[in-house]
């Protein structure tokens, strides 16, 4: 059975033609399995998890607490907090972990390839903590400068680094980045929001500190994400959400807390949608990821080619570990207008700056248009897109 | 809601196109109607908040009537443009101040459009409303 049975929207119609969905570096579609979760759970066992003593709640706690669990062992970790995302995670790294660890003068070295989510939080602290921030430049192959980063490392406590680039699909070569901070006693966070969905990681191997990512973009719901952290590293973490579940014993004269990763997940938490993720867990622990990852970045580097064949400049590289992410500018049509073009014959694609303005400045550009490919996508689909970008330059271009 | 003759004939041969491709195209073809403001002359203050492009618009008063000036990037936003100018331009401020911004959504345009273009458009509307305003 072909994996794009498994995903009910992939049979809909948009604007009258057949959806051909390419933004999933935006968010993924779902499986049916993962919808079912979700539903049986408001179905048959809703509750509020952790306190109560009823059956409802004992399923609600088991079915959240099974995410974790999934989580370390999929990832290969020890601690696995529940998030609303990657940008919750790396907020939670710079509150929990940043205010309690950095002070005047201390410095955090970040890429110009970063997201806005691991680029703002760490100006916000820099602003509050007087924390120096040093980027590490991007060169014109789209792979970062090495010798720069190696260079910014004096005084760094951390380094956050995206594991792949949301716009370029380019990995970075993370274990030399984590080798080096380390060597010069700084932790690393990595962002790897659009890493989980193409490789298999395992964190305790990466020797990363923290990695923060999201559900949505491995086909699970959107809302949830996690934050893996070290174990070492998470005793020297403070809470920095007060609430309910977070807390050990509360009275008027003060509190204590939870020293587990509850401690982190203040208030009820996204419960459905942790089951979802671990049905969309089980539903990829079915494939092959490693052989649909190099039919997925096949695809991508046959349609980069051919957009260079008709002359359009691609932002990217498309190595055999980057991700199935292809982004380019029009030389003649505007990249919103060719987004709604496209939309006009059930292409989804995204334009604009893909929350990567420092990255898209370093490329001397405003916006790109990106195609994504995921695992449900097929060549035939890539052969089509190209076709349709043939007629749409031809009438528009 | 009763608009000007041109305005009227353009909202039947827009409902009349079934295609969104086409509906672009005769969005796209609209972009002739604008009267052009220079990219030079675009300040924070002629800038249409809420596009994901650049969009700028400038109100002017010509023996009375209204005068609109406009400019953008992207050819859909300088048809929503060239739409708007052809409602309201030569009109003066007080009846152009009547128009109301159904009309885009009559035509099937923000229908075809995606809800931050509908925004923009809404935003452009909006922008373009209130600068006629100090003319009244």
């Amino acid at each position: 059975m072909a994996i794009r049975d498994d995903f009910p929207i992939l049979k809909r119609e948009v604007n009258g033609f057949p959806l051909i969905y390419l933004d999933n570096a935006a968010t993924t579609q779902k499986p049916q399995v993962v919808i079912d979760a979700m539903n049986e759970y408001y179905t048959s066992s809703n509750a509020n998890v952790h306190r109560a003593v009823h059956t409802l709640a004992g399923e609600a706690t088991e079915g959240y607490e099974s995410c974790r669990n999934i989580l370390k062992s999929w990832f290969n970790a020890d601690r696995a907090v529940l998030t609303s995302g990657t940008t919750e995670a790396i907020n939670l790294v710079a509150h929990a972990w940043g205010r309690a660890n950095l002070t005047d003068g201390d410095v955090i070295v970040l890429t110009e390839m970063e997201h806005h989510s691991d680029i703002v939080p760490w100006q916000m602290l820099a602003e509050e903590r007087n924390v120096e921030l040093r980027y590490v430049p991007v060169m014109e192959d789209f792979t970062l400068d090495m010798d720069a980063y190696a260079a910014s490392l004096e005084d760094a406590k951390l380094v956050c680094v995206v594991h792949t680039s949301n716009v370029l699909g380019v990995r970075n070569p993370l274990e030399e980045i984590i080798e080096l901070a380390h060597s010069n006693d700084a932790l690393v966070l990595v962002d790897a929001a659009q890493g989980v969905p193409h490789e298999r990681i395992d964190f305790k191997e990466s020797g990363a500190d923290f990695m923060a990512f999201s559900a949505h973009k491995m086909c699970g719901p959107t809302g949830i994400g996690a934050l893996l952290i070290d174990a070492d590293v998470f005793e020297t973490m403070q809470p920095f959400m007060g609430g309910g579940d977070m807390i050990e014993t509360v009275t008027i004269t003060g509190s204590t807390y939870q020293t587990n990763e509850h401690k982190f997940e203040a208030g009820t938490p996204r419960i459905a949608e942790a089951i979802g993720w671990c049905a969309a867990f089980d539903w990829m622990a079915t494939l092959d990821l490693k052989k649909e990852h190099k039919r997925l970045i096949g695809i991508a580097r046959w349609v980069a080619e051919q957009l260079r064949e008709m002359d359009i400049p691609v932002y990217g590289r498309h190595e055999a570990k980057d991700s199935a992410v292809v982004s380019f500018l029009h030389p003649s049509i505007h990249s919103e207008d060719l987004a709604h073009l496209f939309d006009s014959r059930g292409f989804a694609v995204r334009t604009g700056h893909h929350c990567a303005q420092p990255l898209l400045t370093r490329l001397g550009i405003s916006g790109t248009v990106r195609a994504s490919f995921y695992l449900y996508n097929t060549m035939d689909e890539a052969k089509q897109f190209i076709e349709q970008l043939k007629d749409i330059t031809e009438r528009f271009g | 809601m009763t608009y000007p003759a041109e305005l009227s004939e353009l909202i039947e041969e827009f409902k009349d196109v079934e295609d969104k491709m086409e509906r672009l195209e005769m969005v796209f073809d609209m972009a002739d109607e604008v009267v052009p403001f220079p990219a030079e002359q675009w300040t924070n203050q002629t800038k249409v908040q809420g596009c994901q492009s650049e969009a700028h618009v400038h109100v002017q008063l010509e023996d009375g009537k209204v005068l609109l000036l406009s400019g953008a990037d992207a050819k859909l936003v300088q048809g929503l443009m060239g739409i708007l100018t052809l409602a309201i331009n030569g009109s003066a401020p007080a009846q152009a101040l009547l128009l109301s911004p159904d009309f885009a959504e009559e035509m099937g345009i923000l229908n075809s459009l995606s809800p931050s273009r509908s925004n923009g458009f809404r935003n452009m509307f909006d922008k373009v409303m209130k600068d006629i305003r100090q003319f009244v």
